[in-house]
């Protein structure tokens, strides 16, 4: 367990070494966070309401997600890729700890750094625009569900970088499917205002799993939440989780190592 | 032709600051002298080679006089040009070729690499045609030129470099540690191709390196520079006569020695049976040669010089004292 | 002159050849791509439409003219990615050593490191962009239809497009400077990325100060928007001698801060 907090305190040391590199990736996050929320409050300059949801509640949500896909989207996985690339990817499986538990322990560490800002950011939103933002609740239904959000994001970031064992090109699927998650979990708008037949389809996959079901329920907006909606997320996790696994298994037993 | 005096290169790097606003807010700089003052010149179809430790300004000199730094301070030169201007008929003039770094795409064959050199350096298509041929006659690769360059071992794609960047006849060529990373045979190569090309096309050749084999076998005259200053400035044989006080005397044993008798000549600086070295002053040399095949049971005898190394070691001793 | 463009044209050419070689070697990898591309265009067109389902006017644009402006957001966002893609393996060849290679070379550097790898998919993008806006100003204008009002917008429209691209080259100039004095930032090109998707949508969503910040002081809404605000004969005069007044103080001060750059070089390794 030590090990585990250690790998977490290096990786953070680590931003201490790079840090006018990751002030500016926040400054990045901030300003893709101001075009939503800027864009969504000028739609209700006018109205009060927009299809369901009342500005509180919307801007809520864009802020508040905001927040959450920081906790479950950041990930350092992307590193893998690279190294299976190089060869030095060798370094890490001669060392006696698992692949899986090292990059968890590293992301949980890029996860609370890269939330800790992101709550500073959205501070300066709502103090400096006046936004309104509702408590958070349902605090302990959230809980699980947001740990789900961050198990079946990081077993995805998994499967992308385990392309490297089987070819060199990771980059451009990586990009098509962060493209998908970007927009599908619920990023730009709540995925509720879509047409019925398509929010139906799209609560089958796993992307609503990520962040856009704890936002809702942190916003309060339970009714989102059925028994199916517990087990299609549940049923991704487990078997996202098993696919990583078999890929990393096949992948290591396929593998050259090569490098230079 | 080259021509520097009093060339002064100071690097600003930042002490980085434990309390990250200052950091990146108020900056403290120190200056890292490179070169302090040098001067030398150098004339056409020389050939010089450069030494001297890690960060001494081997490089910061060549990268200067070839215009890709900028000086802090002095007079640099080169066939009526200032480097750092980059005029373009100065930048056809010289090459630069450094070890491990490329400048051949990637994924294409060699041959495109080279349609763009031309292309830069204007040069006409008869012409280019025979350098082609001629260089690829010479590293003998005729049938790598059309492989993508990343297919290539790394010995390949140095000859497939050398090629790119001499095709444009240069009149001055530096050489950056061109040796550095390959395997023996390919320093070989490189190292004859070099000589043969020097002969054949009368540029003035420029090298740095940590081999001193490379100086050995290419350059005349030697330049030492150790923490931006030159402490020597001169011919490789004359720093042998000066810095060479001993030779390696080494001996084939018909049958074991003792101790003793090992001994009474000199201590040896290396015993494994049946050789024996020593190391034998020059001054005393006849008379332990004497002593040698008076006493001792030995079937062959070889006098050589010190290694290099180990005269560029005693070099830099006596200058530290 | 003539001869130093001309040279350095037709250097553009061969090195535009090569990287269609080059490009066309990692044909997975470009179908993924295009997909992303497509996608990412896609979504945001269905979300824009999504809005104005339920909202007649955003900050004073009805569905049709916000539209226009993501358009044009996406053409000159296209357009600057088809010329200066190279910009973005600039770091790398910086940090490699391998830029001393191209400044040792009788050519503008500039002809390597900012227009040496002109993007070819994104020239699939472009047309149908401008197409659609072409198509999206038919739908804002009343009938009957003027054909010198439709000529004469169409053509300033153009016009402040080109002006745009000047203005991003000065962008991508001060990121290559950049590129080379600063050791610490991997990603500055992704910064003006970041920056100028800000003007996926009118300015005018914005708040102050972010709105003038990004207006007069980093241009980017200069760049973004008023293309389209001209088309919409939004845009005094006084506005429209502002706009090609920035666009080559930029540019001088790009070149300039460029030139700055190169004394301040200090190379990597040896």
């Amino acid at each position: 367990m030590k090990t585990y907090i250690l790998i977490g305190i290096t990786t953070l040391k680590e931003y201490m070494a790079y840090r006018l590199n990751f002030f500016l990736w926040r400054l990045r996050m901030f300003l893709g966070m101001l075009v939503t929320f800027f864009l969504w409050f000028s739609v209700f300059e006018k109205q009060s309401h927009f299809g369901i949801y009342s500005k509180n509640i919307l801007l809520s949500y864009i802020l508040y997600s905001n927040l959450i896909s920081t906790l479950t989207l950041s990930s350092r996985v992307a590193e893998i890729a690279g190294q299976l690339n190089d060869g030095s990817i060798i370094n890490l499986l001669l060392k006696p700890v698992s692949l899986f538990s090292y990059y968890f322990s590293r992301d949980m560490a890029d996860k609370l750094i890269n939330v800790g800002f992101a709550i500073f950011e959205v501070s300066i939103v709502v103090f400096s625009f006046k936004a309104p933002l509702i408590p958070p609740q349902n605090v302990f239904l959230f809980l699980p569900f947001l740990f789900c959000g961050i198990f079946i994001s990081f077993h995805i970031n998994l499967i992308l970088s385990f392309i490297g064992f089987w070819t060199t090109e990771v980059w451009a699927p990586r990009f098509l499917f962060f493209t998908l998650v970007f927009f599908l979990s619920g990023s730009y708008f709540p995925l509720d205002i879509l047409p019925k037949s398509i929010y139906t389809i799209l609560m089958f996959t796993p992307f609503p799993s990520i962040f856009f079901i704890p936002t809702k329920i942190l916003i309060g907006q339970i009714n989102t939440i059925s028994l199916w909606q517990i087990c299609t997320t549940v049923f991704w996790a487990i078997f996202l989780s098993r696919c990583s696994v078999v890929m990393w298994k096949q992948g290591n037993k396929s593998f050259s190592f090569w490098g230079r | 032709m080259i021509k520097v005096a009093n060339l002064t290169k100071i690097y600003k790097t930042h002490i980085k600051d434990q309390n990250p606003f200052k950091d990146v807010f108020m900056r403290k700089y120190k200056d890292v002298i490179a070169l302090d003052k040098i001067s030398f010149e150098i004339g056409e179809n020389e050939s010089v080679g450069f030494i001297g430790p890690n960060g001494a300004g081997k490089t910061t000199t060549l990268k200067i006089i070839s215009g890709i730094l900028y000086p802090t301070s002095g007079f640099v030169s080169v066939n009526g040009f200032t480097p750092f201007d980059k005029n373009p008929r100065f930048l056809k003039q010289i090459a630069f070729v450094m070890g491990q770094r490329n400048q051949l795409i990637w994924d294409l064959p060699a041959t495109d690499t080279f349609e763009l050199q031309k292309e830069i350096y204007e040069i006409p298509e008869h012409e280019y045609k025979k350098n082609v041929g001629e260089l690829t006659e010479i590293l003998d690769c005729k049938n790598l030129t059309s492989k993508p360059v990343k297919t290539l071992s790394l010995g390949e794609r140095m000859k497939m470099e050398l090629i790119a960047g001499l095709l444009h006849r240069p009149k001055i060529v530096f050489f950056d540690e061109p040796t550095i990373g390959l395997d023996i045979f390919s320093q070989e190569t490189i190292r004859t191709f070099i000589r043969e090309f020097q002969e054949e096309f009368k540029s003035t050749v420029i090298l740095t390196s940590h081999y001193l084999e490379d100086v050995k076998k290419l350059s005349k005259r030697l330049i030492i520079i150790n923490k931006g200053r030159i402490i020597y400035d001169g011919t490789l044989k004359k720093i042998i006569e000066q810095y060479s006080l001993t030779k390696r005397v080494t001996i084939t044993l018909e049958k074991p020695a003792n101790d003793t008798e090992l001994r009474a000549i000199d201590i040896p600086i290396r015993y494994m049976f049946p050789k024996v070295v020593y190391k034998i002053r020059k001054s005393v040399l006849p008379e332990k040669i004497k002593a040698i095949t008076q006493n001792l049971p030995f079937s062959d005898l070889t006098v050589e010089d010190e290694t290099i190394e180990d005269i560029i070691k005693t070099f830099f001793r006596k200058n530290n004292e | 002159m003539i001869k130093f463009l001309q040279k350095n044209l037709r250097l553009f050419f061969l090195y535009s050849r090569f990287t269609l070689k080059t490009t066309l070697q990692a044909r997975v990898g470009i179908v993924f791509f295009l997909a992303g591309k497509l996608f990412r265009f896609l979504f945001l067109l269905v979300f824009i439409l999504l809005l104005f389902g339920k909202t007649k006017i955003i900050s004073g644009y009805s569905l049709n003219q916000a539209v226009i402006f993501y358009l044009t957001f996406n053409v000159v966002d296209s357009l600057t990615q088809i010329l200066f893609r190279e910009v973005y393996r600039f770091r790398p060849l910086v940090v490699s050593g391998s830029f001393d290679m191209v400044l040792l070379k009788p050519m503008h550097p500039f002809t390597k490191i900012l227009f040496g790898g002109i993007d070819y998919m994104d020239i699939l993008f472009v047309i149908p962009y401008l197409f659609l806006v072409v198509l999206f100003f038919f739908k804002t204008i009343a009938f009957p239809y003027s054909i010198f009002n439709i000529l004469s917008s169409l053509l300033i429209y153009i016009l402040f497009l080109f002006n745009s691209l000047i203005l991003a080259s000065a962008f991508h100039i001060v990121v290559l400077a950049l590129g080379i004095i600063t050791t610490e930032v991997d990603h500055t090109i992704m910064i003006y990325r970041d920056l100028s998707g800000l003007g996926r949508f009118p300015m005018e969503i914005y708040k102050e100060p972010i709105r003038s910040l990004f207006t007069f002081i980093i241009p980017v809404g200069v760049m973004m928007s008023f293309p389209s605000k001209a088309l919409f004969g939004l845009l005094s005069g006084q506005f429209m001698w502002y706009t090609f007044g920035i666009s080559l103080s930029s540019f001088v001060f790009s070149l300039v801060f460029w030139n700055y750059a190169l004394k301040r070089y200090q190379s990597w390794g040896g």
